[in-house]
C-alpha cells in the first residue's frame, strides 16, 4: 500500500508579539513547527503500515511551502516516512487553502496513493478546509475528523470513527483509495531523536516548481484566490469583571455573583 | 617416604603429607586435582570471551600498557578492603577475615605442594620439616581461626542481624511474580560461606585427629588442632585412624570442588569483582560514553548484549549482591519499581543465558554469536522499562558500588535506547521537543533567558560583546524559574558587590544538556553541547562559573571530551573565594541552626562538600549533618529528567523522604540548598510533607546576602 501524507510548516506565536503593517507578524516572535495535527496523520499512517495489513508499504510526506518548511519534512522522514516532497513557487506566497489543496492534488495524482492522510486542521491558519477541498480536487471519497481507524485487507475497507457536534461518534465504512483529515488524540505520536533528524537527511527529498506538477502561477496564485489584508487584535471587550484578592477572596466573591445571578 | 611413622614424626617436626595412602588412590587424588584446576582454568577464561564480543566499546576496556597500573592500583584497593569496608565496617571486617584467611590457607596448601611435588621429587630439598614447619602451622592456625571467625560473623549477618540491603526481594517484581525473592541466590550464599565454614573446620579436625594419634610435643603452636586433641583424648586410635582416612578425603575432595566451582558461582567474584574494581573508570556516571562514529549509523544505547561494552558485561558479571547500590538508590528508598543490584543481576542472569551452560556453550556452537544475545535486554521479562525510567541517575549507586559497577551509566545506555524506539513519557518527549525547539526547558523564548537581570539597578554584561573575568553559565532553572531568579539577582549583588567583572550569554545560552544526555537523547545533547562551545569560545574569561550543579558537570566533565578546556566553578566555591580573600565581609553575624543538602551533580559528582560548609561556618551558622551526607547524599529526585516525569500520586517523594530526614535533627530551623532544582523540589517537599512550620528552605547564596546586609535585605524580599 501507498500512502500520502501531506503535511505544514506552521508559525507558533510567542506570548508577546508585534504586528507588522500589511497583515503579518514580526518573524522575531514567531518560530516553526511540524503542524500538531500533522503528527497525529504521520502516525497513523506509519501505524498502518507497521500493522499486519499495510505492511511494505510506502510513506511519502508532502508539503508546500519555502525552504523553511524542510524542516517539517525531515520530522517525517525522522518518524519513518519513506520519502518526502515539496512544492514551491514564489507566487505561492500567502496563497488560500483551496490554492494549496491544488497544488496538493497535482502531487497526490502523480503518487496515486491508496490513503491520503491530511490533519483536520493547521494549528496557525485554522481554515480545516486543505484536506477536503483536496479530496474534492481529486474527486476522492473521504471521511473528515477521523478519530479512529482499522483496515480490513481481504475487503479492502477502511471503517472509521468520525467525531461529530455533542459527543456523538459515526463510523463509517469506505473502499479505498479514500482520504482522511485526522483529529488530535487519535493515537501517540512517536518522538523523533536528534540523531535520527539528522540521519533523515540521507533520505530521498525532492522539491518541484509549479511547472513539475503542470501547473501555472495564474491559476493557483495569490491572485486566484483569498489573501490576507490586514491582521489585528480584537478590540478589549466591556463585559469581563477581573477579582482581585487572595485565592480565598476571589473565591468568596465568585460564590456572591452566581448567588446573585441564581436568585436574580 | 609416604606414610611416615608415629616415632620419626615425634623426632622430626614435620607431619606426613599422604598418610598411609596407596598408590593407586596418590593417583587418583593428582588426577582429581589436574581436574579440578582445569575445570577451574575454563571456568575463568569463558567470560572473557563473551565480555571481547561486546561491540558497544573497546576490548580490552584500556589499552594492555595500562593493563598492570591497573591490577596493581586494583590489588591496593582489595588488600586494604578501602571500598568493601566503607560504610560497612562490620562486613568490611568479617571479608578481611574470609579474605585474608582463604589466601593464606590457598597459599599455605600451594607452598607445601611446591615442596611435596617440585622441590622434594626434582632438587631432593625437602623444607617442609623443623622450624618452618612450627611457623607455617602457627600462621595457618592463626589465619584458619580468623576465616572461621569472618564466616560465622557473616553467617550472625545474614541469618540474624538481615540488613534490609541483603534481602533480594526485587521491587520491580510483584508478588507472585517468579523470580521475585531469588531463592536460588539465598541458597548459594548459604552454600558458599558455608562450604568455606566446612573447609576450614575439618582441616582443624584433621590436625586434631593427627595430634591425638601422634602426640608430638609440640601441639601448643597448633593450638586449633590440639583443643580438638583434647577432646578426643578418650578414643582409641583404631577409630581416630578411620576418621582420619574418611575426613582426609572428605577435606581434599571439598576443596578441589570447591576450587573447580569457583568460577561457577558467587566464589567467582574473586576473580571477576577484582577485574572489575581494577578496571573501575573514575568519572564513570560523571562523563558519560559519547557515541563513537564507527557507531553514528548504529542504533544507539543498549537494546541487546550484544550492543553493551565489553567493560560493561565484565561489570554485570562481577556484582557480589551486597546490596549497597539497593540501600543507596533513592528510587528504591521511595519505593519505586527499581533497584540498581536487580537491575546488574537481570542482566548478568540474561548475560549467563546469552553463553548457554558449561559446555553447553561449546557443544551448541553458541559461541559463534547466536544464543540469547540478540534478545532485548528491556522488557515484561527482563528490565522492565518503568525501572529504567524511575532512575534519577544520581550516581549513588555508583559511588556505593564496593567493586566498580556503573549501574546508572549502564541504565543511561538501556534509555538511550527506549528514546529511539519511543519508549519515553510523554512529558519527557515534549520536554525534549521544546528544549530542540526553544533551547531552554520552560519552552519560553531563548531571548528571554536574559530578563531575570532587568529588575537589578545595574547592567550584567554581556559576555559575548566584552572581556568579562567570569562567564556565568546560568543555567534553565535559574534563568526562568521565578524562585530561583531571586536567587540569581541575589548572586548577581553579590559579584557586583565584590567587585567581580562578570557578564553572563543572555540568549546565545542553550540548556547545557545534562539532563538531556541522562534521559538518553544523546543527539539532543550532542546538538546542546556544540552549540554551547561555539558560544562560549567566542568569549574572552578567564573563568566560568555556573549556579546549577547540573551544568557545572556537563560543562567541567563532558564538554571537554568535545573540545573544550576551560576552569569551571560553580557559585559556591566562588563565593567561599571572595569570603576569604575578604571582598565579602560576612563576618559570622548569622546565628542560624542549619543543615547542608548536597546537591548530587556538585556533590559526589565533583565532589565538592566543603566550600558550602565553610561558607555557612564563616556565615556564623551551626552546621548539623544530615546522617545521609556527602557522597551518601540523598536525591531529591530532580536528577536524570525525572523533574519532568510527574510523580504517581499517594507515593513518598524523595524530596519529602529528605525533609524528614532534615526535620529529625535537634533544633533544625533552616534547610541550606545550593541547586536550583533543590530550591524547586524542597520547597515543595517541605510544605508537601507538613514541615512548613519546622524548617525553611534557603539557598546558599541567599544566606550570604543576608549576612552582609541584615536590614536591608529585610526591606528588598
Amino acid at each position: 500500500m501507498k500512502f500520502v501524507v501531506c503535511v505544514k510548516q506552521v508559525a507558533s506565536l510567542d506570548e508577546e508579539f508585534e504586528l507588522l503593517e500589511g497583515g503579518g507578524v514580526d518573524s522575531d516572535f514567531v518560530e516553526w513547527e511540524l503542524n500538531e495535527w500533522d503528527t497525529f496523520s504521520l502516525e497513523a499512517a506509519l501505524a498502518l503500515r507497521e500493522s499486519g495489513e499495510g505492511e511494505g508499504g510506502e510513506v511519502v510526506a508532502v508539503t508546500v511551502g519555502e525552504q523553511e518548511a524542510e524542516e517539517a519534512l525531515l520530522a517525517c522522514l525522522a518518524r519513518g516516512a519513506d520519502r518526502a516532497v515539496r512544492v514551491w513557487d514564489e507566487s505561492l506566497q500567502g496563497a488560500d487553502p483551496l490554492a494549496v489543496a491544488r497544488v496538493l492534488a497535482a502531487v497526490v495524482e502523480r503518487e496515486s496513493p491508496d490513503l491520503v492522510f491530511c490533519g483536520v486542521q493547521s494549528s496557525d491558519a485554522v481554515t480545516g478546509s486543505t484536506g477536503t477541498a483536496l479530496a474534492g480536487y481529486l474527486d476522492m471519497a473521504r471521511v473528515a475528523v477521523v478519530t479512529a481507524l482499522s483496515y480490513d485487507a481481504p475487503s479492502s475497507t477502511l471503517t472509521v470513527d468520525r467525531e461529530l457536534e455533542s459527543g456523538l461518534v459515526e463510523v463509517v465504512r469506505i473502499g479505498l483509495p479514500a482520504l482522511l483529515t485526522i483529529q488530535t488524540g487519535i493515537n501517540e505520536p512517536r518522538y523523533a531523536t536528534l540523531r535520527a533528524i539528522k540521519q533523515a537527511r540521507e533520505k530521498p527529498l525532492v522539491t518541484y516548481g509549479l511547472e513539475d506538477v503542470g501547473l501555472d502561477a495564474g491559476a493557483v496564485g495569490v491572485a486566484a484566490g483569498a489573501h490576507t489584508i490586514e491582521l489585528q487584535t480584537p478590540e478589549r471587550g466591556a463585559g469581563a469583571q477581573l477579582l482581585d484578592g487572595s485565592p480565598a477572596e476571589v473565591a468568596a466573591r465568585i460564590v456572591e455573583i452566581v448567588q446573585e445571578r441564581m436568585s436574580g | 617416604m609416604p606414610g611416615g611413622g608415629t616415632l620419626l614424626q615425634a623426632a622430626v617436626k614435620t607431619r606426613p603429607v599422604f598418610w598411609h595412602l596407596s598408590v593407586g588412590l596418590k593417583i587418583a587424588w593428582y588426577a582429581l586435582a589436574v581436574v579440578s584446576v582445569l575445570v577451574f582454568l575454563y571456568g575463568v577464561a569463558r567470560p572473557f570471551y563473551k565480555w571481547s564480543r561486546g561491540r558497544g566499546g573497546p576490548w580490552p576496556p584500556y589499552p594492555w600498557r595500562e593493563l598492570p597500573a591497573r591490577l596493581w592500583r586494583g590489588l591496593q584497593s582489595l588488600l586494604s578492603h578501602r571500598t568493601i569496608a566503607r560504610r560497612d565496617r562490620l562486613a568490611g571486617w568479617a571479608h578481611r577475615g574470609i579474605f585474608y584467611g582463604w589466601i593464606v590457607l590457598f597459599a599455605g596448601t600451594v607452598v607445601l605442594g611446591f615442596n611435596t611435588d617440585f622441590t622434594k621429587p626434582v632438587f631432593g630439598l625437602d623444607y617442609f620439616h623443623g622450624n618452618f614447619y612450627l611457623g607455617y602451622k602457627e600462621v595457618l592456625n592463626v589465619l584458619g581461626t580468623v576465616l572461621i571467625a569472618g564466616v560465622l560473623v557473616m553467617m550472625f549477618r545474614r541469618g540474624v542481624l538481615r540488613p534490609r540491603k541483603l534481602d533480594y526481594t526485587r521491587p520491580d517484581r510483584a508478588p507472585g511474580e517468579v523470580h521475585l525473592e531469588r531463592r536460588t541466590y539465598r541458597v548459594g550464599d548459604w552454600a558458599f560461606i558455608s562450604i568455606l565454614l566446612v573447609i576450614a573446620l575439618t582441616g582443624f579436625v584433621l590436625e586434631g585427629v593427627r595430634i591425638a594419634m601422634s602426640h608430638p610435643g609440640y601441639g601448643g603452636t597448633q593450638f586449633g588442632g590440639w583443643v580438638v586433641a583434647q577432646a578426643l583424648s578418650g578414643v582409641s586410635s583404631a577409630t581416630l585412624g578411620g576418621v582420619r582416612h574418611g575426613l582426609w578425603w572428605f577435606h581434599g575432595l571439598l576443596a578441589i570442588a570447591f576450587v573447580a566451582s569457583i568460577p561457577y558461582t558467587k566464589a567467582g567474584h574473586m576473580i571477576t569483582s577484582y577485574l572489575s574494581l581494577s578496571l573501575r573508570d573514575p568519572l564513570a556516571g560523571k562523563r558519560l560514553a559519547v557515541i563513537p562514529p564507527e557507531r553514528a549509523s548504529a542504533p544507539a544505547g543498549y537494546g541487546q548484549l550484544q550492543d553493551f561494552s565489553p567493560l560493561h558485561l565484565l561489570q554485570i558479571d562481577a556484582c557480589t549482591k551486597c546490596g549497597r547500590c539497593h540501600e543507596a538508590c533513592p528510587a528504591n528508598a521511595t519505593g519505586r519499581p527499581l533497584s540498581p543490584r536487580d537491575v546488574v543481576l537481570e542482566l548478568h542472569e540474561q548475560s549467563n543465558v546469552a553463553i548457554g551452560g558449561v559446555l553447553g556453550g561449546l557443544m551448541a556452537g553458541r559461541l559463534d554469536g547466536g544464543g540469547a544475545q540478540d534478545d532485548a535486554v528491556v522488557g515484561q521479562d527482563g528490565v522492565r522499562t518503568e525501572t529504567v525510567w524511575s532512575c534519577m541517575q544520581c550516581n549513588a549507586c555508583v559511588e556505593a558500588c564496593p567493586v566498580g559497577i556503573e549501574q546508572a551509566p549502564i541504565i543511561n545506555q538501556l534509555r538511550r535506547r527506549l528514546v529511539e524506539e519511543g519508549e519515553l513519557d510523554p512529558n519527557v518527549q515534549s520536554v525534549l521537543q521544546t528544549i530542540h525547539k526553544s533551547g531552554n526547558s520552560f519552552g519560553e523564548r531563548n531571548r528571554r533567558r536574559g530578563r531575570w537581570t532587568e529588575e537589578l539597578d545595574f547592567d550584567v554584561k554581556d559576555a559575548r560583546r566584552e572581556p568579562v573575568e567570569v562567564l556565568w553559565f546560568v543555567g534553565d532553572y535559574a534563568s526562568f524559574d521565578p524562585r530561583s531568579q531571586r536567587v540569581s539577582r541575589t548572586l548577581a549583588r553579590l559579584l557586583d558587590r565584590a567587585g567581580v567583572e562578570f557578564g553572563i550569554l543572555y540568549d546565545g545560552e542553550r540548556n547545557s544538556g545534562n539532563d538531556v544526555r541522562r534521559v538518553g537523547e544523546e543527539g539532543l545533547f550532542e546538538d546542546l553541547a556544540e552549540h554551547n562551545i561555539a558560544a562560549i569560545s567566542e568569549c574572552e574569561f578567564q573563568r566560568i562559573m555556573t549556579s546549577d550543579p547540573h551544568s557545572l558537570n556537563t560543562l567541567r566533565n563532558e564538554y571537554p571530551v568535545l573540545g573544550a578546556d576551560w576552569q569551571v566553578l560553580h557559585h559556591a566555591e566562588l563565593l567561599l573565594e571572595l569570603i576569604l580573600a575578604g571582598r565579602l565581609d560576612v563576618g559570622g553575624r548569622l546565628s542560624y541552626r542549619t543543615t547542608y543538602h548536597d546537591p548530587c551533580y556538585l556533590g559526589r559528582h565533583n565532589g565538592v562538600y566543603e566550600a558550602p560548609r565553610q561558607i555557612l561556618r564563616e556565615l556564623g551558622c551551626t552546621l548539623l549533618e544530615m546522617p545521609r551526607n556527602r557522597s551518601n547524599s540523598f536525591c531529591c529526585g530532580a536528577g536524570g529528567g525525572r523533574i519532568w516525569i510527574p510523580d504517581e500520586p499517594g507515593q513518598e517523594r524523595p524530596a519529602e523522604n529528605r525533609i524528614r530526614e532534615a526535620v529529625a535533627l535537634q533544633a533544625v530551623e533552616l534547610f541550606v540548598v545550593s541547586c536550583p532544582k533543590d530550591v524547586t523540589m524542597f520547597e515543595d517537599a517541605i510544605k508537601t510533607s507538613g514541615n512548613a512550620e519546622r524548617i525553611e528552605l534557603r539557598e546558599l547564596t541567599e544566606l550570604v546576602e543576608e549576612a552582609l546586609l541584615p536590614a536591608e535585605v529585610a526591606a528588598t524580599t
